[in-house]
């Protein structure tokens, strides 16, 4: 192992989900010629939308040494939410209300998680993982059955922004991403950074450093709701209505795309930009999976390769420097 | 900088039944240099995170220029003016050197993180060991890279970044080599005209000379005495240390007939912590380990049982011997058991039945024969007299005394020739110790060779009929027969020859 491409590599994890990436694309560019043009790939990244949003909020409860199981639930009781109380005919002041009421319920239900891991002391999976269940409930109980219209005015702005403004050559997803990497760039210059990776890497250290780990895990529950609220949000607008089991199988995906994106499982290490570029990299890989034919069994199996692949590969570092040396 | 005084009265803290400070009391002032001394688990660094404010006291008072305070967490009384070089660090191995030593006082501008200003300022402390540390300790140097020695240095201009009025080291030394140590006390002398007040915690008595004004001593949780350094000496301090201290009704160990075979022999043994340590024990030999806490007595065991890496010649039964894995070291009739029984020996919500069978599954296999592995099962429960519900009930259901004869017991039905015990009664209750000491004497008469490990003086001096006194990874006495008295372990285990 050439020792420099090992250090780059532990100071920059996510550069070799950048070659995954740019290898999916290239599958991808193959498979489907017009793959770059404004209308697939706005559409595309749309669709991709809500898991980069569940996979960035999860990097903070990971990162923080947490891992928060219940984003998938919140994102359906959150969709749910918005689909029924924002009708066809919604005025602004009624699209606000549900705006409040989503977000409401999501930093709520944030709440709930950060409040059973850092008060009661529960297991981050076990906590996350029975709340979950809650949220699906309250989704159910608010739906019951898939439905609810939005104003067309309110899905065009998202789905179409060419018919918003001709000029506009981008996609909404872009501006999001963008937004999303601004808003970290700031993160990392601000003392909450610091306490963040303190608090992941050796918490009882950071306590013993005047660190209140306490409020930084708990805020980390709070960011990854709104986050996946902001998820159901992007749901919403993209297909218009509401679907009480929407984020059913979004859970681990998010991890995944976490992990894809060099953040290390066991906390202290990480960042969102790999995050988004993990969860683009598990939505390409559904695309080439439809394109190509292949039959639905295929993905959750490359799924789990990808994923055994990107934890083995610290792990395969070590090994390879046992041996050799 | 603001004076300070601060006294701390009468403070007690337990750990359930167990007491870690009866009577702690402590007074600092601006300008001074206190040492804090006592043998193992007298309470010195309850003590010391009590002042920062790591753990709160039962009762007690903390009165802080007079006026009392209470700390309920860390960051309480850094605002006091309170920091600690801790003797487990407290740094964050993630994080850069820079960013560990501003941790939760980063210098901001507009109210994000000032980068730049951080590592001018890093280097300025730096530079207070400059000379003395490899050019590689930089601002942006992650802590993973660095040595212990260079850990140390970070965590003490961590504590110093603070710019407290009472800084508190304790053990600060403990991995500084010599020029590093004189620095450190150049500085300290420098903070005392700066009117700092220092709390000063080592095991190295020629340091507390070189450098303390005033002594103050901890026996069994109790502080009993104060002395001022130019009016005492060490013998006087180690005698306040050890006097009237519980002793254990003394019965010296036979000596071992030399003609018995030599059942493990290490020579020149090398960890990162161990620096060249070599001895010799016989069948029927309850050798000794003593010192201070953290001096490698652990490493010895571990690297003789082969749980971690070592370099040096290990000779066990004749054999030359480098266990890789633990599984070898069993099939060579070696036993450990380990000093954290809670995590390392235990599988706690198992039965005991379970526990005391899992390292001897193979010979009741294929398939499994319960009803000889339970007769077995309950033959050992009965030798170790244990005090139980059932042979199913959970091991998280006894006492620790009971719990640790199921970690014994455990290895017994193997009948190990060689039983290596790291710190075996640690937490346990005084009946339970009494009948955990019969059953090291019935081994030991059986011809088991047992090396034993333990940080009560009191043990080794009534079980042992030698014992090699570790410090700084380094054998610093061989005491036995007459030499072997509580004076002399407890100088040896202070480094003093």
């Amino acid at each position: 192992m050439n020792a420099r491409l090992a250090g780059l590599l532990n100071r920059n994890p996510y550069l070799l989900s950048l070659v995954l990436l740019v290898l999916m694309i290239v599958i991808n560019r193959a498979l489907q010629d017009n793959l770059f043009e404004i209308g697939p790939l706005n559409g595309n990244l749309r669709v991709f939308t809500p898991a980069i949003l569940l996979a960035v909020g999860q990097t903070f409860v990971i990162i923080a040494g947490g891992v928060d199981l219940s984003v998938g639930a919140i994102l359906s009781m959150t969709n749910a939410i918005l689909a029924t109380q924002i009708p066809q005919e919604a005025t602004a002041g009624v699209v606000v209300g549900a705006l409040a009421l989503a977000f409401g319920a999501g930093l709520l239900a944030g709440a709930l998680n950060g409040f059973g891991v850092t008060v009661l002391r529960l297991q981050p999976i076990v906590t996350t993982y029975a709340t979950g269940f809650i949220f699906s409930g309250v989704a159910l109980y608010v739906l019951p059955e898939p439905g609810g219209r939005l104003p067309r005015d309110l899905t065009t702005f998202w789905r179409n922004p060419l018919e918003v403004s001709p000029d506009l050559h981008i996609p909404m997803a872009i501006f999001v991403i963008a937004l999303l990497v601004i808003f970290w760039i700031v993160l990392t210059n601000t003392r909450y950074r610091q306490f963040l990776f303190a608090t992941g890497s050796q918490a009882d250290a950071a306590y013993s450093t005047g660190v209140r780990v306490n409020r930084v895990k708990f805020s980390t529950y709070l960011l990854s709701a709104l986050f996946a609220t902001l998820a159901a949000l992007a749901l919403t607008l993209g297909s218009g209505t509401g679907n009480p089991r929407a984020g059913d199988q979004s859970t681990l995906p998010s991890i995944v795309a976490v992990v894809l994106g060099g953040t290390r499982l066991s906390g202290g290490q990480g960042n969102i930009v790999g995050s988004i570029i993990g969860a683009v990299i598990l939505g390409l890989i559904g695309n080439i999976i439809s394109f190509a034919d292949l039959d639905s069994w295929v993905r959750p199996l490359v799924d789990a390769l990808i994923i055994i692949g990107a934890l083995a590969i610290p792990g395969l570092i070590r090994l390879a420097r046992r041996l050799l040396l | 900088m603001k004076d300070i005084s601060l006294q701390v009265e009468q403070t007690v803290k337990t750990y359930g039944g167990v007491v870690a400070l009866a009577d702690g009391n402590l007074s600092v002032r601006s300008g001074q240099v206190t040492a804090l001394l006592g043998a193992n688990g007298s309470g010195k660094s309850t003590l010391s995170k009590i002042l920062t404010g790591v753990i709160a006291p039962n009762s007690g008072r903390i009165l802080i220029d007079g006026k009392p305070a209470s700390f309920n967490a860390p960051d309480q009384a850094r605002r006091a003016g309170i920091s600690a070089v801790y003797q487990e660090l407290s740094l964050i191995p993630d994080l850069t050197v820079a960013e560990n030593i501003w941790l939760g006082h980063e210098p901001l501008r507009a109210g994000f993180v000032h980068r730049a200003e951080m590592r001018a300022r890093t280097r300025k402390l730096l530079a207070l060991f400059g000379g003395l540390v490899k050019p590689n300790l930089q601002p942006d140097a992650a802590i993973d890279s660095l040595t212990p020695d260079e850990r140390q240095i970070v965590e003490i201009l961590k504590a110093l970044s603070f710019d407290p009025r009472l800084i508190i080291l304790d053990e600060a030394t403990a991995s500084l080599d010599s020029q590093q140590v004189n620095r450190l006390f150049e500085l300290v002398r420098d903070w005392k005209t700066q009117g700092m007040a220092v709390v000063f915690v080592s095991h190295r008595m020629e340091e507390i000379f070189r450098i303390a004004d005033k002594a103050s001593v901890l026996r069994n949780g109790h502080t009993v005495g104060e002395r001022d350094i130019a009016a005492t000496n060490e013998r006087e301090l180690v005698d306040l240390m050890i006097e009237g201290a519980a002793v254990l009704g003394r019965e010296r160990a036979p000596d071992v007939p030399a003609d018995q075979p030599v059942r493990l022999r290490v020579q020149d043994l090398k960890t990162p912590v161990l620096r060249g340590v070599s001895l010799d024990l016989r069948d029927g030999e309850l050798l000794g380990l003593g010192g201070l806490q953290g001096q490698g007595q652990a490493d010895l065991l571990m690297a003789v049982f082969g749980a971690i890496r070592s370099s040096g010649r290990i000779t066990v039964s004749g054999q030359e011997r480098h266990f890789s894995h633990p599984r070898q070291a069993m099939q060579a009739e070696v036993a450990l058991v380990p000093g954290d029984r809670g995590s390392e020996g235990l599988l706690l919500i198992r039965s005991i039945l379970e526990n005391l069978l899992l390292a001897s599954w193979n010979r009741y296999n294929t398939p499994i024969r319960m009803p000889k592995a339970r007769a077995d099962g309950s033959t050992v429960g009965d030798d170790l007299k244990l005090v139980m519900a059932s042979l199913d009930a959970p091991v998280s259901s006894l006492s620790g005394g009971n719990a640790q004869k199921v970690v014994i017991g455990k290895w017994l039905l193997r009948s190990p020739k060689l039983l290596l015990l790291n710190d075996p009664t640690k937490g346990i209750d005084v009946g339970a110790k009494a009948e955990f000491y019969n059953l090291l004497k019935q081994l030991r008469d059986a011809g088991t060779a047992i090396l034993f490990y333990s940080s009560d003086d009191d043990e080794l001096l009534g079980l042992c009929n030698r014992v090699l006194v570790l410090h700084d990874g380094a054998v610093s006495a061989e005491l036995r027969g007459d030499g072997l008295t509580r004076e002399n372990l407890v100088a040896a285990s202070m480094g003093a020859a």
